[in-house]
């Protein structure tokens, strides 16, 4: 199978690489690129572990093929915090104990990140409805939508 | 998990994506959003040769009126056609589907025309391919039985759009072009009523366009599923009212949805489709809830939405 030339970037930083026409984009950012942040899980699409933006919209990275990708913009985890600081959402999820295990925490963070982009005020509703994407198998809910309106309010 | 071997092309017009299809000798998918197509490709239940992506198609962006039509190209994603005031303002059964549809976060990567052409569902069938063989091959993955009726010669997986019920309600055609040329049918027509191969689509043929006539309505969408997010219908019933006349749909139950026209909405009509609908669903033992929950179900569900289709309409 012939191996296709890519160019998105990844966090502000211009990436070109020759890739595999059945490689996702979590394969690629994980194994290629070594951002480990967002994480596989279920790979299918079902749980939003692997959550990471593309142009501004949470997608799951593992259902995504990265030939698709050609030509976007992709925010990870990993490009959230600037100059050694970490992000609001980051700041909020520590401070509020919305992270046990953490296997689900930086897609969590992502879909947060999309919504208060779009939505600078969200309601409690508008949160809870938002994160019931994402699948955590720890600490429940309720400290992760306290932590997602938290860095809304701070805003 | 990873993926098979297969090509990946990119089509700039839907004359492209056909001859790329017909290139590939019909070992081709067409992939959109990619939210039912890479999983079941991940659990090899497809293994096409290439991937064909439609998303670079300008034509299947758009969303447009035509005389009395609303014109809404497949690629258009959930999330989108949710957020559109016309879909707010004149379908209101499309728009509570669109917003009970999966996860905002899969609305957002999912397009209309897949969520209508999503392959049919069922608890013994999309599973990993090593889980499938141990248990022997049903009729929909190419064997001679059914894995949850014994001694049937049909295959009971269900059809879980929640889109396509609420565009049946409305009345919806689509618009298709294949390798035969273009062709224009009614939404009903889509269904083969086959669980093994649920579409009437011809090999190679691209949905392009989904036409709703645009007249007012009132409507509802009610979903049966154990989560209020992720999770795909076990039960759905669309209604939409217009000048009197309505239109019931039950789907998540069987390998195509059941339509009744509602006549009499006020009065006992409303009692005989709802119980007609229940005598003719045929939900069995495919699904995390029990056959017998959702055939109760679907007399419950149909009252619930005409009730409430009903009292938006006043």
């Amino acid at each position: 199978m012939k191996t296709i030339k890519v160019s998105f970037e990844v966090n502000s930083e211009p990436v070109s690489l020759q890739v595999k026409p059945y490689e996702t984009l979590l394969e690629t950012l994980r194994e290629r690129l070594d951002l480990i942040g967002a994480k596989e899980a279920c790979g299918l699409g079902a749980c939003g572990a692997c959550t990471v933006m593309v142009d501004g919209i949470p997608l799951r990275s593992c259902l995504v093929l990265t030939p698709e990708v050609n030509g976007a913009s992709i925010t990870t985890i990993e490009g959230l915090g600037k100059n050694g600081n970490l992000h609001p959402l980051q700041e909020s999820f520590m401070e509020k104990g919305a992270v046990q295990c953490g296997f689900c925490t930086s897609g969590m963070i992502m879909t947060a990140k999309a919504l208060l982009d779009r939505n600078k005020k969200p309601t409690k509703k508008e949160v809870v409805k938002t994160m019931s994407s994402n699948i955590c198998r720890c600490t429940g809910y309720k400290k992760i939508v306290e932590a997602v309106e938290g860095a809304a309010s701070k805003r | 998990m990873i993926l098979p071997k297969f090509d990946y092309k990119k089509a700039e017009d839907i004359a492209q994506a056909i001859a790329l299809y017909e290139g590939a000798r019909g070992r081709a998918c067409y992939l959109a959003g990619g939210t039912d197509l890479v999983p079941m490709v991940k659990l090899r239940l497809s293994t096409p040769k290439a991937m064909i992506d439609l998303k670079g198609i300008e034509q299947l962006n758009t969303i447009s009126r035509k005389g009395n039509s609303f014109i809404v190209g497949p690629n258009i994603t959930l999330f989108e056609l949710k957020c559109h005031d016309t879909v707010k303002d004149y379908f209101p059964a499309l728009y509570e589907s669109l917003d009970a549809t999966s996860c905002e976060t899969l609305q957002m990567r999912g397009t209309i025309g897949g969520n209508l052409l999503q392959n049919t569902r069922c608890l013994l069938y999309n599973k990993s391919l090593e889980w499938r063989t141990a248990r022997g091959f049903c009729y929909k993955m190419g064997g001679a039985t059914c894995n949850v009726v014994p001694n049937v010669a049909a295959c009971f997986s269900n059809y879980c759009s929640d889109n396509a019920l609420s565009l049946l309600s409305l009345g919806a055609s689509l618009k298709l072009a294949g390798p035969e040329g273009e062709r224009k049918i009614k939404l009903e027509k889509l269904f083969s009523r086959d669980g093994r191969n649920p579409f009437t689509l011809k090999p190679g043929e691209i949905l392009t366009e989904i036409h709703i006539p645009l007249k007012r309505s009132t409507g509802a969408y009610e979903k049966l599923r154990v989560r209020n997010a992720i999770d795909y219908p076990l039960l759905g019933v669309a209604v939409s009212l217009k000048e009197g006349k309505g239109r019931v749909c039950v789907g998540g139950i069987g390998p195509a949805p059941l339509v009744y026209d509602l006549k009499d909405v006020a009065g006992a009509g409303l009692k005989d489709v709802a119980q007609q609908a229940r005598q003719e669903a045929k939900p069995v033992a495919n699904a995390t809830l029990s056959a017998g929950y959702r055939k109760k179900m679907v007399q419950v569900l149909t009252e619930r939405a005409v009730k409430r289709a009903l009292k938006e309409g006043k």
